[in-house]
């Protein structure tokens, strides 16, 4: 899977997609209906209970979800990434209160699709996977980016920008990676003298 | 602050409609003159700092800043793809806002679209409807017109002159610079005068990399002149100095009301004179007229909430409702004796439509700075303006007219370069590397002012309160179409000299009305038949109307268009209190 022989997703799709009834049996995530049902069935509760919101992702969507943003923007030498930025909460509560079904619902199918490309390419689902076979899986989708016909690639690309956003929006992206300096009042803006003496 | 209750049985000196910029002006000079005003809003007093909350962390607020889930933005695509009203196809959204309305600290002060539509071509109409109105949330570039402006018909043959030239106007420029503050740098340009101006913030790196290219192509890049007080006012207690919080970037407001703002900078202390009564909720539906005079006696108007009918008297009335709205408002004051609609014997009310044309810019890379550290850069009123430089001594052969840019540079809370290609950590590590050194620009040019473009009343679809809605006939022309293609290649000519790097050239138009700077529906002149207002914003149809607001424009220049709306408003109220004075009204 190196960028000198990019993986041609269009031609792959169809073996996973056919392997994936057979291999999967009983999937780790529920069909998208189902488990839009699950969560509606666990909604009813006493009015007297504390307002405790349907969580949208199940537990094992969570997973996944937080380990696809962490792939993305993983933690390194300099400062956390998307978990511990808690980009999947994030990701969740958006979910959760967007009036689009459509949107759920192809959120819901393309973390399905994501673990039918990991038990194709590294024969594992996502989150069991190291984190170089989670780096192939979303390889493939990214080197391929421009095939938004697919639903696992625009699943791609709102995954991305979701974590982009919920990252840089967090106290881990503002203050820790970015090292964010404004929002304070200040005494005196620092600029540059003009004419400047240009840095080489 | 004291604040009279509205008095149906008496007859007010003036009756202002709107309180933006124009409102707020008009509010102020007739206050200061000892007249009796009353001010109608159609829009709530909003508690204005709980909305904008500048400096508010996204982390702190339930969406980042973004939109409550139930609410929607228009985008530039919806924009493309639809035709207004822009109801219909959004039905998953409560609450439908023009394309500003992205962020949640707009999101009450912007109209809903479903009860205030439109009809006709495609145009991103963006109103505010609260005390203050749109200068709540305004850019804040305050720039001067120049007789390259006022007379650009003696200069290119092109529409007409206005009514007045730069020497008549000049000395309300500088009252409402004193008045309310702005910071900027004198450039002593011919064609951008200077204004009398406060303590100015620097530029920044790359942001002086760039003007010292411009210089030896013999263009003029200067700090961001913005209506915005450094220095602070000692004769407005409503106003701080600006902090350089650093929220400026973002679309929203300043909750220190260094930034002006129509109802802390001239509202407020016309209030403190105890001659302003202000009426929030009003919804003007008609100026009223005497059949016997012909002039106007005052307005109609509808409770916003409780949709009750009112009528108020006033011996002015002054229509500052915003360009379109205050055509609309002469189109619907309809009588035997004005069937066109008041102040329109000439048929150009809605017409001479213009504004400026947007989208052509530029984003690059100062590489000299990849890898510095993270640098405070948006701790500032705004980056910088890149002045017109087109048609002032050599005559372009494609086009007439001119436009600038607005631009700016540096490390921002949300960094630039996000939607580069790829993920994990070389992702994350270029992200954190380049997000200092992007600089980037767009254009304002003028749309020439033809009276082909214009609006008129709908004859079918109504608003929320039963009032004919606007339609639209605008579009861009073959002007606009050729100066945007020398925008683009003049950025990036501009940004190559500069050095910079991975230039990327924005090459769309966005759609009418995108830079909110809608202008020339009621044009001033010295012909009664070719235009509707005097030079003093006063009807030539009915001495005791006047319009001051952008829509008296003749031209729209490629400057941006509040502090000029401010300063004619000024000097027409001086002339209007002198002539109720006499008794000439």
């Amino acid at each position: 899977m190196s960028r000198d022989n990019p993986i041609n997703l269009r031609q792959d799709r169809r073996q996973w997609l056919k392997t994936s009834a057979t291999v999967l049996g009983a999937s780790l995530l529920p069909p998208a209906i189902s488990a839009e049902t699950s969560s509606a069935a666990a909604s009813p509760q006493s009015k007297n209970e504390p307002k405790s919101p349907v969580r949208f992702f199940t537990p094992a969507q969570h997973s996944l979800v937080e380990e696809l943003s962490e792939t993305i923007i993983p933690a390194d030498g300099h400062s956390g990434g998307a978990k511990a930025a808690k980009v999947a909460d994030y990701i969740e509560q958006l979910l959760r209160e967007s009036p689009d079904q459509y949107q759920k619902s192809s959120w819901l199918e393309g973390l399905r699709l994501i673990d039918l490309m990991s038990q194709h390419y590294n024969g594992k689902s996502f989150v069991d996977s190291s984190s170089e076979e989670r780096i192939a899986v979303l390889t493939v989708l990214s080197d391929n980016e421009r095939m938004t016909d697919l639903p696992e690639v625009r699943f791609f690309l709102e995954l991305k920008a979701a974590t982009v956003f919920g990252y840089y929006t967090s106290k881990v992206g503002i203050h820790d990676e970015m090292e964010y300096k404004g929002n304070r009042i200040l005494t005196e803006y620092v600029g540059c003298d003009d004419p400047t003496p240009k840095t080489t | 602050m004291v604040e009279p209750e509205i008095d149906f049985q008496k007859t007010y000196d003036a009756v202002i409609v709107g309180s933006g910029a124009a409102g707020g002006m008009a509010a102020h000079v007739l206050t200061t003159h000892g007249l009796q005003v009353l001010m109608l809003e159609a829009g709530k007093k909003l508690p204005i700092e709980q909305e904008l909350r500048s400096m508010e962390w996204p982390y702190d607020n339930a969406y980042r800043g973004e939109l409550p889930p139930d609410r929607h933005g228009l985008t530039f695509n919806e924009y493309t793809i639809r035709r207004p009203p822009y109801g219909p196809g959004f039905e998953k959204a409560k609450h439908l806002h023009s394309y500003i309305g992205e962020t949640d600290y707009v999101k009450n002060i912007l109209v809903d679209e479903r009860e205030n539509p439109f009809t006709g071509t495609n145009y991103a109409w963006v109103r505010a409807r609260c005390l203050g109105g749109k200068t709540n949330i305004w850019g804040r570039l305050a720039l001067r017109l120049s007789d390259y402006d006022f007379k650009a018909k003696s200069r290119d043959g092109y529409g007409e002159d206005w009514p007045i030239r730069y020497s008549d106007i000049a000395p309300y420029y500088d009252k409402v610079d004193l008045y309310l503050g702005i910071t900027g740098v004198k450039e002593n340009l011919p064609y951008l005068p200077d204004s009398i101006f406060q303590r100015p913030t620097k530029l920044n790196c790359a942001e002086v990399t760039l003007k010292q290219s411009l210089q030896k192509m013999g263009r003029t890049l200067t700090q961001y002149r913005a209506g915005v007080t450094s220095d602070g006012l000692k004769h407005n207690q409503y106003r701080s100095r600006c902090l350089g919080r650093g929220a400026c970037s973002r679309k929203g407001g300043c909750d220190i009301h260094a930034a002006f703002d129509s109802p802390t900078g001239l509202i407020y202390p016309a209030m403190d004179t105890g001659k302003l009564t202000l009426r929030t909720n009003a919804v003007v539906r008609e100026v009223t007229v005497d059949p016997k005079t012909g002039k106007a006696s005052g307005v109609h108007f509808i409770d916003s909430q409780t949709m009750k009918d009112y009528n108020v008297r006033g011996r002015v009335v002054i229509v500052a409702a915003s360009t379109l709205e205050s055509a609309r408002l002469l189109l619907l004051s309809k009588s035997q004796q004005y069937p066109n609609g008041l102040g329109n014997s000439s048929g150009h009310v809605g017409h001479n439509f213009c504004e400026h044309i947007m989208g052509p810019g530029v984003v690059g890379q100062a590489t000299d700075l990849v890898g510095k550290p993270s640098t405070l850069d948006d701790g500032r009123p705004g980056g910088f303006y890149l002045t017109r430089f087109r048609n002032l001594a050599e005559k372009h052969p494609k086009f007439i007219r001119g436009y600038g840019f607005e631009g700016g540079s540096g490390s921002r809370m949300f960094p630039e370069g996000t939607d580069r290609h790829g993920f994990g950590a070389s992702f994350k590590e270029e992200v954190r590397q380049n997000q200092g050194s992007y600089v980037s620009m767009g254009a304002f040019g003028e749309v020439l002012a033809r009276y082909e473009n214009y609006v008129d009343l709908d004859p079918v679809v109504k608003d929320k309160w039963g009032i004919p809605a606007l339609r639209f006939h605008y579009k861009f022309g073959d002007n606009e179409h050729r100066m945007a293609e020398d925008m683009r290649e003049t950025a990036q000519e501009m940004f190559e000299a500069a050095g910079f790097k991975n230039i990327h050239v924005s090459r769309r138009i966005l759609t009418e009305g995108w830079s909110i700077h809608e202008l020339g529906t009621a044009r001033m002149g010295n012909d009664p038949k070719t235009s509707v207002l005097n030079q003093f914003q006063q009807s030539h149809d009915v001495k005791n109307l006047f319009v001051v607001d952008g829509s008296a424009f003749v031209n729209a220049s490629c400057q941006n268009p509040t502090w000029t709306i401010m300063s004619l408003c000024w000097r027409s109220c001086d002339y209007l209190a002198d002539e109720l004075g006499k008794g000439n009204l």
